[in-house]
């Protein structure tokens, strides 16, 4: 059951170099075959060589002229210059104002009322290959009434700053991989990935607090994904991940192996206005220093109908996601679940109504567990502004129940781009 | 053990040797697979393009082009796509990005040969002047300009010049072919524009209005007067109190004729026209908007029939053309 630590990394080196090297050798490939057939019809034998020649004149190239680029470059740095502030990359500014209103016997402050969160968001083509994005969060402490008492802390407005996300995206990969490198939310299940202002509640699924963590499954590592091809042009979408394990998570609290993940995203049209998700997702990592292992399947489904006609005045969605977690210990294996199922209506042009119900068990421990039920109230003011109000009752494991309110605004400046569907 | 340990480079191995078997490369002389952001791009490539390319359009006629859904079958076409043609301006820029990120497809992704931004070169109305910073207090503002172009016939020749020249970019043996259709297509523009314009020539500065503005640069090429909006600011549902302000309005300035695309909420609209007796006329915004609209040029026909109408209807007087 144990096993050497430098082994995984191995392992995991060699797919890393397999994946690089192969898909740079291929990339190269499908590059010289587009440029030949944009000059002409028929690729023969001798256009072949004439790129090897090409190829072998421009290496040689490239290592005589290092010097004569040192004096070049000074020219070039004057161009870059005055450009400079077009070329800065696209940034916005999120932020997260929130007010809770709990019932007095919770196990947190009554009322409590704060910017909760801002981030910075900076996005831009780094080249015609790639593409980074970096995130960096501003948080204050909030009220938790599900977390015990000593976690409790209010805002005090002391801000703690935080790279939330950065990666760097590859956009040339051939045969429809991409690969993602850095720091970044893993592809969980449905909402993992959305940053907790895209959502349509405001409180986080007790499923995702109890088996992530407040952050969610958030890691430093490598994604790649595929598009699967097939003939029916179904959205099938493979993500296999392999980070550090080093998570603040209550589901992976070895820190000693890599967390390894793999996602199956399937996605189909089922008329105009009626789309259906439904994705898988696995994790693997340990949750000792003895290296235990902890496993987490889990399932979502997600069904959207939007008429086209009117799509910005009536939609209706139905988002369910459930976990199983088979946590071994040096004693015994717990067998834990948890899942959430939330739907929400469109009223009008700006309103919106949902409901959400959550059922969380624990990692460590399937005996116990929690209960919430909430009601939520949007209003989109504008693409650049919404209010969310929402109210919970919800039962904490081994304490009281109780009712609380939460508000939230969330408001944008700067170029924001579009959320994933 | 030892097995399941190496799973993760399995996984992997499977990966690579699936996607050497499905992956299949495209011979030159097959059709170009152009995917358009709106479907009135689609109309104007096909006629440029012909019987070289399939068009697919991802936004439908008679949805709104600000906000369509980036849904993940639309990747699957642009993953498959030889050219993409998008309007630009940053109508799109709720959908168009994640959905050309998520294709993985190099050959359209701006820059690349297979990429047609159909705003290059147009002269644009309504680009917002003075403090950026101060741009969203005005609604939902375009920075670069009002990106509703395509509703100017006479501008439609040079999206299809931007078109045929991504067209050669991408089969530069088939040069000639969209040249003729290139020269074909702008003289029937030119002859469908002039005999829109005669047809409308007798309401010549009829005063009308709009829901959203959307109709800038179909104003400026036919000739009627747009005079405002029901929207009180872009992107900003009117209040009941700003609503009777347009009322008023209308009253005094004798407006007539209300103008909206169909994926507005006629609510609003038809409240106006039972207060003022003003007609209100659904134009298309886009080829396919109503299912006799299958070309650009069924498009003005359209909408210039539905316009006139309108003025009939309301009783408006044709003024006898000089």
């Amino acid at each position: 059951m144990v096993y050497p630590y430098q082994f995984s990394v191995r392992i995991f080196g060699i797919i890393f170099c397999l994946l690089l090297n192969y898909s740079i050798t291929l990339f190269a490939q499908s590059k010289g075959r587009q440029a030949v057939s944009m000059d002409s019809t028929v690729v023969d034998s001798t256009d072949m060589l004439l790129e090897a020649e090409f190829a072998r004149e421009l290496a040689a190239e490239k290592k005589t002229s290092t010097s004569g680029l040192a004096a070049g470059s000074r020219e070039i740095r004057g161009l870059v210059s005055r450009s400079g502030s077009t070329l800065n990359p696209k940034i916005s500014a999120i932020g997260t104002f929130l007010g809770a209103a709990t019932q007095e016997n919770a196990a947190s402050k009554p009322l409590d009322i704060g910017l909760q969160e801002v981030e910075i968001v900076f996005d831009a083509y780094v080249d015609p290959y790639t593409k980074a994005t970096f995130i960096i969060g501003f948080g204050d402490e909030q009220e938790n009434p599900f977390a015990g008492p000593d976690e409790a802390a209010a805002f005090d407005g002391e801000f703690s700053t935080e790279l939330e996300e950065g990666y760097l995206t590859t956009l040339s990969l051939p045969f429809s991989l991409q690969l993602k490198a850095g720091k970044f939310l893993g592809n969980f299940g449905k909402i993992n990935k959305i940053h907790p202002h895209a959502w349509n509640f405001i409180d986080q699924p007790l499923m995702y607090a109890n088996y992530f963590g407040e952050e969610g499954l958030l890691d430093r590592g490598l994604s790649l994904s595929w598009l699967v091809p097939n003939p029916v042009g179904l959205y099938q979408e493979l993500t296999l991940e392999a980070t550090s394990g080093a998570v603040a998570s209550p589901s992976f609290t070895g820190r000693k192996d890599l967390l390894y993940l793999i996602h199956l995203k399937n996605y189909v049209d089922l008329n105009e206005n009626t789309t259906l998700e439904l994705g898988f997702s696995g994790i693997r990592s340990s949750n000792d220093r003895e290296r235990h292992k902890s496993h987490l399947g889990a399932i979502d489904l997600t069904l959207r109908w939007k008429p086209l006609r009117r799509n910005r005045y009536k939609s209706f969605e139905w988002m369910s996601e459930a976990l199983l977690s088979r946590r071994d210990t040096a004693t015994k294996t717990i067998n834990s679940t948890a899942f959430y199922s939330f739907l929400r209506y469109q009223l009008s042009r700006r309103f919106f109504i949902g409901g959400r119900y959550d059922y969380a068990e624990f990692p460590d421990d399937a005996d116990t567990y929690e209960k919430a039920v909430s009601v939520v109230l949007s209003f989109f003011a504008t693409e650049f502004q919404k209010l969310d109000l929402q109210y919970q009752y919800g039962s904490p494991a081994g304490r009281d129940t109780f009712s609380r309110i939460l508000l939230r605004s969330v408001f944008i400046i700067g170029a924001h781009g579009a959320h994933k569907y | 053990m030892l097995k399941t340990k190496n799973k993760p480079l399995k996984y992997a191995l499977l990966v690579i040797v699936l996607s050497v078997v499905f992956t299949k490369s495209v011979a030159a002389g097959e059709k170009i697979k152009i995917v358009t952001s709106l479907p009135d791009l689609a109309g104007i490539a096909r006629e440029i393009g012909g019987k070289y390319v399939t068009t697919f359009a991802i936004a439908k006629g008679y949805q709104d082009p600000h906000f369509v859904d980036p849904k993940p079958s639309y990747m699957i076409r642009l993953q498959k796509a030889d050219m993409f043609i998008q309007v630009g301006l940053d109508l799109e820029i709720g959908w168009v990005p994640p959905l050309l990120e998520g294709a993985r497809n190099s050959k359209i992704l701006p820059g690349a040969a297979g990429y047609v931004d159909a705003s290059a070169g147009i002269p644009l109305l309504e680009v917002p002047q003075g403090d950026p910073a101060k741009l969203r207090a005005e609604g939902d503002i375009h920075i670069y300009g009002n990106p509703h172009y395509w509703l100017d016939p006479l501008r439609g020749k040079l999206i299809a010049e931007n078109i045929y020249q991504g067209l050669c970019r991408v089969q530069p043996q088939n040069k000639t072919q969209f040249e003729n259709n290139l020269s074909v297509f702008r003289n029937k523009i030119d002859e469908l524009t002039a005999k829109l314009q005669a047809r409308l020539e007798a309401y010549r500065g009829v005063k009308v209005i709009a829901f959203h503005n959307s109709w800038p640069y179909f104003d400026e090429r036919f000739h009627f007067d747009l005079v405002g909006f029901i929207e009180p600011k872009p992107g900003i549902p009117p209040t009941p109190k700003h609503l009777v302000s347009v009322i008023k309005s209308m009253k005094q300035q004798a407006i007539r004729l209300m103008i909206i695309s169909p994926y507005f909420s006629k609510k609003t609209s038809r409240l106006i026209a039972a207060k003022t007796g003003a007609v209100l006329v659904e134009l298309a915004g886009s080829v396919g908007a109503q299912p006799e609209i299958k070309t650009y040029f069924d498009l003005f026909e359209f909408n210039i029939d539905k316009l006139i109408q309108g003025m009939e209807q309301a009783g408006i007087v044709p003024q006898n053309a000089k």
